[in-house]
């Protein structure tokens, strides 16, 4: 019996002792003094994956300049944002130049977040104080709203359906009209990727999935898949979304024809919030070194909209989509309080795009 | 075969009995086994009728019935019996005495349709009658669709069956009166006759968008649907800018469809903005039938605006205040 | 469309055993004066055909083994409430009813011009074998004359009205 509890207590120290080494924790005790400008930024960094945030902070230059509540909440999120459903998975530390006391150090974080990972590019400022390097944090102040009062009254719809007791001719209100006003299947090499845009030509709120089959020349389907979160699901009245539905390992030479199908339910829904989309450019991004297209969500209501969904259509010459790109924003749009966001594109692709459109889904928590 | 003691044995009436085997004393010449052949015959024949006259005896049912309402079955004969009583919504079985009136509850035949009346004492025998439908009294009503275009011919359907309260398909004619009304237009009403229960109609929408009330009624029953109808996309969309240094506020006319009826508030208009620094995208909903923005803007720009694919004008703004 | 349209006639001939149930029953359907909806999908037509005679496998199988539950999904509304009712009183007296189905002609009439309630006229030839017990009480062959309101549901059409009317040929309508 004896042997037995020393056995479960000795195998419970080691396990404890694997997680704590695999948790990087050997490395924070190797690093505890930063010699290098590098060295000081993973300091900061390996504190930040262990969500040791006093910690982190204490390793910084400028905690004079800069609040731990801001330094945390520019890490961890705040406002129910995607960041706060994330964790930093890795990173990579890269020296862009070092002159005397000052570097410039670049570092590539990458998060772990409930819709997929999430790259996050900062140029760190990293100070020597006597033997040691320090990171000189960027000063970003958690953006507040006054208080105030913001009248919102736009639209919105609610649904009575037929209950189990109604006779059978008292029917439920007719489905959504939607249309799929455009369709392109690209080949991209290793997959068949198809493309379009989808309209709700009703007066009422539909909530649409575009799925499609591809189809050999005996009309067998092949594969089959759905737009998943490439679209904005929820379409007010005569708004029009995007889609992407993407098929992995097949090649355009396989398919003779496409079928595709749109499925629109209706669904309660508000008009409500209205989010701008300002500046936007494309272009090469420096830090990641890819064709970008960047800009500013603005929130003109009222209410913070916790999880924010960019969605943009890439148009050629001729008008037709030849591409779509979906981002999630980790921050939280708060009233009247711009955020930026960057949605990637191939480089092949952006040498052909003429114009572009800009599509915003949002998700709040709490709200289906 | 049985043969009920208590009935008079007649002479077969049954012509082919008659005819096949002849009465012995209406001079037909025959040996005498021929003659004693021929009157076991006619015995034969006459048990049969006693018996199938019996068997039919047995049972009387009503000519018709009204669903809900009681009636009686007459059974013939003595001594015990059983009673079975087959409906489409009732099966019933209850020890008699033959020869006693049997009494249906209104209860035991609210459903209209055949029913089988059953008794058995040594023998069984049955009966067959209908139930018809009661007084009309409920409306099943389908309107279809639930949204339809203003000025479309022939856009709405409505089908009406008449039931009475017990949910039979009433098949004698009778008339149902439709009626379609819209707020600040003149009510259009109709009657039709039902045929095999079921009265039926087509109409035009009409000019004006909104929502149309469309009744059918039975009597002092009434059933009411409502069809929703709607404008068509945007015509003639502008839009109009006033600029205050870094922004400009865009507002849209009040958007209507070509017939001049107003889009329905929150549907979607896309608002464009090029200037210095790019592009400016909003999507606003209608509201009171207009939709209004704020963007921002640096030097000069253009503004356009489009809802679904109804593109409308586009206007330029200087630069500076 | 009416005039030019030829009597469609859709044939369903006893198929081979459905689940446990046995053949379906031999369902011809007739479409020629159907209306307002006109003329009837070919589809359409061959699913009324059969589905009408899942509809009756089902009710046959359902008073004979006095269960309701053959019922679910082919006779719907205040139809499965009627034949519930009945299946439940012969359950409780211990009756049930065997039906020979020696087919259906059946004639479509009112058509709903949005496709979504058909109204046919039925007439079966139907040998009817009532047991209380192990004792048969009735027997009888008759021709038996039904109004039929069929509606489509997700699948497949539904019988929601089965009403048995005093004969009248239905083809002559």
């Amino acid at each position: 019996m004896k042997l037995i509890a020393f056995g479960i207590i000795a195998f419970t120290v080691v396990m404890v002792a694997v997680g704590w080494f695999m948790s990087g924790g050997l490395k924070r005790e190797e690093v505890h003094s930063a010699a290098t400008p590098e060295e000081a930024v993973q300091l900061v960094l390996s504190e930040v994956k262990a969500r040791n945030w006093d910690q982190a902070y204490s390793y910084l230059a400028n905690t004079a300049d800069l609040d731990e509540a801001d330094f945390v909440h520019d890490l961890a999120g705040t406002d129910g944002s995607l960041r706060t459903y994330s964790s930093l998975d890795s990173y990579d530390v890269w020296p862009l130049r070092k002159q005397g006391d000052e570097a410039r150090m670049r570092a590539r974080l990458r998060w772990s977040t409930a819709v997929g990972p999430i790259d996050d590019v900062r140029d760190l400022k990293v100070e020597r104080h006597g033997n040691l390097w320090k990171v000189a944090w960027p000063v970003v102040k958690t953006a507040r709203v006054p208080p105030q009062v913001i009248p919102v009254n736009y639209l919105r719809w609610d649904i009575i359906n037929r209950g189990a007791g109604d006779d059978w001719g008292e029917q439920n209100v007719d489905s959504p009209n939607v249309r799929i006003v455009s369709m392109n299947a690209i080949d991209r090499g290793n997959e068949v990727v198809i493309v379009g845009e989808i309209v709700n030509e009703d007066t009422v709120p539909a909530y649409v999935n575009v799925n499609a089959v591809l189809q050999d020349e005996n009309k067998n389907p092949i594969a089959e898949e759905g737009s998943f979160d490439n679209i904005a699901h929820t379409l007010l009245p005569r708004q029009v979304s995007p889609y992407r539905i993407d098929f992995p390992g097949m090649r355009l030479s396989q398919v003779k024809s496409v079928r595709m199908d749109a499925k629109a339910l209706l669904v309660p829904a508000s008009a409500d919030p209205v989010i701008a989309v300002t500046n936007q450019k494309l272009g090469k991004d420096p830090a990641l070194g890819k064709e970008v297209l960047q800009g500013q969500l603005v929130n003109e209501s009222g209410q913070i909209v916790n999880i924010s969904q960019v969605l943009a259509a890439y148009y050629d010459s001729s008008g037709k989509v030849i591409w779509v790109s979906n981002g999630y924003v980790d921050q939280a749009l708060l009233p009247n309080t711009p955020v930026n966001f960057g949605v990637d594109l191939p480089e092949d692709i952006a040498a052909k795009v003429q114009s572009y459109r800009v599509t915003v889904n949002h998700y709040n928590v709490g709200q289906s | 075969m049985m043969q009920n003691p208590s009935q008079r044995i007649v002479i077969p009436s049954d012509p082919a009995c008659r005819k096949q085997f002849p009465l012995p004393w209406v001079g037909s010449e025959g040996s005498g086994v021929r003659r004693r052949t021929t009157v076991a015959t006619i015995i034969l024949c006459t048990v049969m009728m006693a018996a199938i006259s019996a068997g039919a005896q047995q049972l009387r049912v009503p000519a018709s019935a009204i669903a809900g309402a009681g009636f009686a079955i007459t059974t013939f004969g003595s001594g015990n019996g059983t009673f079975y009583l087959l409906g489409p919504a009732g099966a019933v079985k209850k020890k008699i005495q033959l020869g006693s009136e049997v009494q249906v509850d209104e209860s035991q035949a609210r459903s209209a349709g055949r029913y089988t009346a059953i008794v058995c004492g040594d023998s069984c025998s049955s009966m067959n009658f209908f139930v018809s439908a009661a007084a009309p009294a409920k409306l099943s009503f389908i309107v279809h669709p639930s949204r339809v275009p203003v000025g479309k011919a022939d856009a709405i359907s409505a089908v009406a069956f008449a039931f009475d309260k017990y949910r039979n398909l009433v098949l004698t004619p009778i008339t149902v009166d439709f009626r379609v009304t819209l707020k600040d237009a003149p009510e259009v009403a109709r009657s039709e006759e039902t045929k095999d229960g079921i009265a039926w109609m087509r109409l035009a929408s009409t000019k004006r968008g909104g929502l149309a009330d469309v009744v059918a009624s039975l009597g002092s029953n009434s059933d009411k649907r409502i069809v929703q109808q709607v404008p068509s996309d945007a015509c003639n969309l502008r839009i109009h800018a006033t600029r205050k240094v870094d922004k400009i506020e865009v507002e849209t006319d009040p958007v209507k469809d070509c017939s001049g009826n107003a889009v329905p508030d929150g549907t979607i208009v896309s608002f464009t903005e090029m200037d210095e620094d790019g592009k400016s995208t909003v999507d606003a909903p209608l509201k009171r039938g207009i939709a209004k923005v704020t963007m921002p803007i640096r030097g000069a720009g253009t503004v356009s605006v489009a809802s679904g694919v109804a593109i409308g004008n586009e206007i330029r703004i200087g630069g500076g205040s | 469309m009416r005039k030019q349209a030829c009597a469609v006639l859709f044939a369903l001939l006893s198929f081979a055993p459905a689940f446990s149930a046995g053949p379906l029953p031999s369902v011809v359907l007739n479409a020629d004066q159907i209306g307002p909806r006109a003329p009837i999908e070919e589809l359409t037509g061959r699913n009324i055909a059969r589905d009408y005679a899942r509809a009756w496998q089902a009710l046959e199988q359902a008073l004979e083994q006095d269960r309701e539950e053959p019922l679910e999904g082919n006779i719907v509304g205040f139809a499965n409430d009627s034949f519930a009712r009945r299946i439940a009183e012969q359950r409780k007296s211990g009756l049930h009813v065997r039906i020979v189905d020696h087919g259906h002609k059946l004639v479509a009439g009112f058509y709903a011009p949005n496709g979504d309630a058909m109204q046919l006229h039925d007439s079966a030839q139907l040998e009817i074998q009532t047991f209380d017990g192990s004792k048969m009480i009735q027997q009888e062959t008759i021709p038996a004359h039904y109004l039929v309101l069929m509606t489509p549901a997700a699948d497949r059409w539904v019988v929601r009205l089965l009403e048995e009317v005093p004969g009248t040929s239905a083809e002559g309508q």
